[in-house]
């Protein structure tokens, strides 16, 4: 169990370096360089080169990626922008808990719904709950979420105005404000990750339950419950492994949602340090991307190693 | 007949096949299949409604909408397949080489780093790097690219990961079968036997993955235009007419964001359909990941 989980995070660890210095290589050496855009097309090369002594840019890329990587490590400190001058702890930290809860909210729903609805699905096989699952299942994973957004806000937020079209209210103008207006986003970005989990659990489940120790438990004359329970325990192991990484992408794509309904979470972020070419910030906002990302495949792998103690023990 | 529903995996995968061999017809016959010109410009034909001389109504510039779709399913389907192609390319040569040369620390080092790119979704990484490189026209070397080139090359690096994994993971067991062992007592050189007699037997996963990826490619596309970075209007693609349709939501045009959107459902459906119907018949074993992006 320690050495899978030591593994594992040592894995992770080493992606995130990778991806950060490639990111943070990319951003530095691009021709658009900051004195440019802060100083305009007059700067002389003097001034350019004063800026660049000022923030520390003329260093080797190298020492300059060892200094914004002690700052982070050690201080939590993503930097200053150089375009803006902003701290960049600051910014995300306004904006990582809107888009944070949407996606929790989102995981957690479609997580229940699915494991609900592919279990009821491979248990009552050929059933017309297994028909309306499997129909669900194909076209969750067809349509885009940011087009169903548009569709159910011209249903429900124009013509019926049960939802607010857009924008989050806060959790101080009562609670029940707050759910109706994060309601439509969750679903939205929720639906795809539901049909695929469905489909997943759905034939899992199906496996597992041919098997042999399968009708051993049952032809002993468990409660069919805790066959079931039995079932699950390890009909689960891919649908974990796919949730986790399905946590991660669903705060990707928390971008397009957002900006469908005008939410001011990592996304408007993102799009406005693009637009203003605040690549520190870019590279900052795709870090905590990456961060997110690979912390919830940890805590996936982490999951299944509890679920079935075999894999624990078993060898890379 | 019945031949032909086979070799697509059922009557689904034939379905997925006809869908797509239609949308690759629209994208080939645009010019001749669209009844406007999906730029001209009319403001007296503004926002007019589906029907008579519209059938998908007009934009806000008076644009036909059914000739902007007809002409966005050329530029979903060109940044979707030109993307897939760069990444089976260099996907497969990286996979099949780890995997016929394995235990090397060419192997090593070739999977590690692609598991480390793959580490990020493509979706963030497709943003965040059409982000750094500018949206505009980026001049590299003598050449410059447009943003629709950029986006097809940045996803096409981006697919690299899945197809060489894919392939590796096949590559590494055919490798170790006893035609290959055959071939080497022969005397026939290493790497003519991991082109000519490896590489076709991984073929069967790697098709299927890149279906998949097709499908993933239209929605990637369409996501990336329609926050601004993807294929810069006024060229039509389906993402940048529902970013223009989202200024019409409340005051109910509803069918300059209803059909563009329908066209990428509809394409994405053909994809899956067309991959999971190639994935039953020539990949029972499911070596394949399932999709996600």
């Amino acid at each position: 169990m320690l050495s899978l989980f030591l593994r594992r995070a040592g894995f992770s660890l080493l992606s995130l370096l990778l991806v950060s210095f490639v990111l943070f290589v990319l951003t530095r050496s691009i021709p658009d360089s900051p004195a440019h855009i802060v100083l305009g097309d007059e700067a002389t090369d003097a001034q350019i080169a004063q800026f660049d002594h000022d923030h520390g840019l003329d260093r080797p890329i190298l020492v300059q990626y060892g200094v914004w990587l002690q700052r982070l490590v050690f201080h939590a400190d993503l930097g200053q922008s150089f375009t803006t001058g902003l701290q960049m702890n600051t910014q995300i930290g306004q904006t990582l808990p809107v888009t944070l809860e949407l996606v929790t909210v989102a995981f957690a729903v479609s997580v229940v719904i699915s494991l609900v609805l592919g279990t009821a699905s491979a248990v009552l096989r050929d059933s017309p709950i297994d028909y309306g699952a499997r129909l669900i299942a194909v076209l969750g994973v067809s349509i885009p979420g940011f087009w169903l957004a548009l569709v159910l806000i011209l249903a429900f937020a124009v013509d019926r105005e049960w939802f607010p079209p857009g924008g989050v209210s806060p959790l101080s103008d009562g609670w029940q404000d707050h759910l109706l207006s994060i309601a439509l986003p969750c679903f939205c970005l929720g639906a795809f990750y539901m049909a695929v989990l469905t489909r997943m659990t759905r034939s899992s489940l199906l496996d597992v339950l041919g098997l042999d120790y399968m009708r051993t438990a049952r032809a002993s004359g468990l409660h069919p419950a805790r066959v079931l329970i039995y079932a699950l325990r390890n009909a689960l192991v891919p649908v974990v492994t796919i949730a986790g990484v399905s946590f991660g992408h669903m705060f990707g794509w928390a971008l397009i949602i957002e900006q469908v309904f005008n939410i001011n979470g990592l996304s408007h972020a993102l799009l406005v340090a693009i637009q203003a070419r605040d690549y520190a910030l870019v590279q900052a906002v795709v870090m905590v991307f990456t961060l997110v990302f690979v912390c919830a495949n940890l805590c996936a792998d982490l999951l299944n190693a509890t679920l079935n103690p075999r894999l624990a023990s078993a060898p890379a | 007949m019945r031949r032909i529903v086979n070799s697509c995996g059922g009557a689904a995968g034939f379905i997925g096949a006809c869908l797509v061999f239609g949308l690759v017809l629209v994208a080939l016959g645009a010019p001749w299949i669209a009844p406007y010109d999906p730029l001209h410009v009319s403001i007296e034909n503004q926002l007019q409604e589906p029907g008579g001389a519209f059938l998908f109504g007009t934009d806000q510039s008076g644009r036909d909408v059914l000739s902007r779709v007809i002409w966005g399913t050329r530029a979903s389907i060109e940044v979707s397949a030109f993307a897939v192609l760069i990444g089976l390319v260099f996907g497969v040569s990286l996979g099949l080489v780890a995997g016929f040369y394995r235990g090397g620390w060419l192997e090593q080092l070739t999977m590690r780093f692609l598991d480390a790119i793959a580490a990020i979704p493509i979706l963030i990484w497709a943003i965040a790097l059409v982000g750094i490189f500018g949206v505009g026209d980026t001049k590299l070397g003598g050449i410059t690219l447009g943003n629709e080139a950029k986006l097809m090359i940045l996803l096409g690096l981006l697919y690299i990961p899945t197809l060489a994994r894919v392939t590796y993971t096949t590559a590494l067991s055919e490798s170790q079968a006893n035609y290959v062992l055959a071939r080497r007592l022969q005397g026939t050189s290493g790497v003519r036997i991991m082109f000519s007699d490896v590489l076709p037997n991984c073929l069967s996963p790697v098709i299927v993955q890149g279906t998949l990826l097709l499908a993933i490619g239209i929605i990637i596309e369409a996501s990336v235009s329609f926050v601004g970075l993807g294929v810069q209007p006024p060229t039509p693609s389906w993402g940048n007419m529902l970013a223009d349709a989202r200024n019409y939501l409340l005051s109910g045009e509803w069918w300059l964001s209803v059909f563009p959107g329908a066209a990428i459902s509809v394409t994405v459906i053909g994809f899956n359909l067309l991959g999971d119907g190639l994935r039953d018949r020539l990949d029972p074993r499911h070596a394949t990941a399932s999709l996600t992006t």
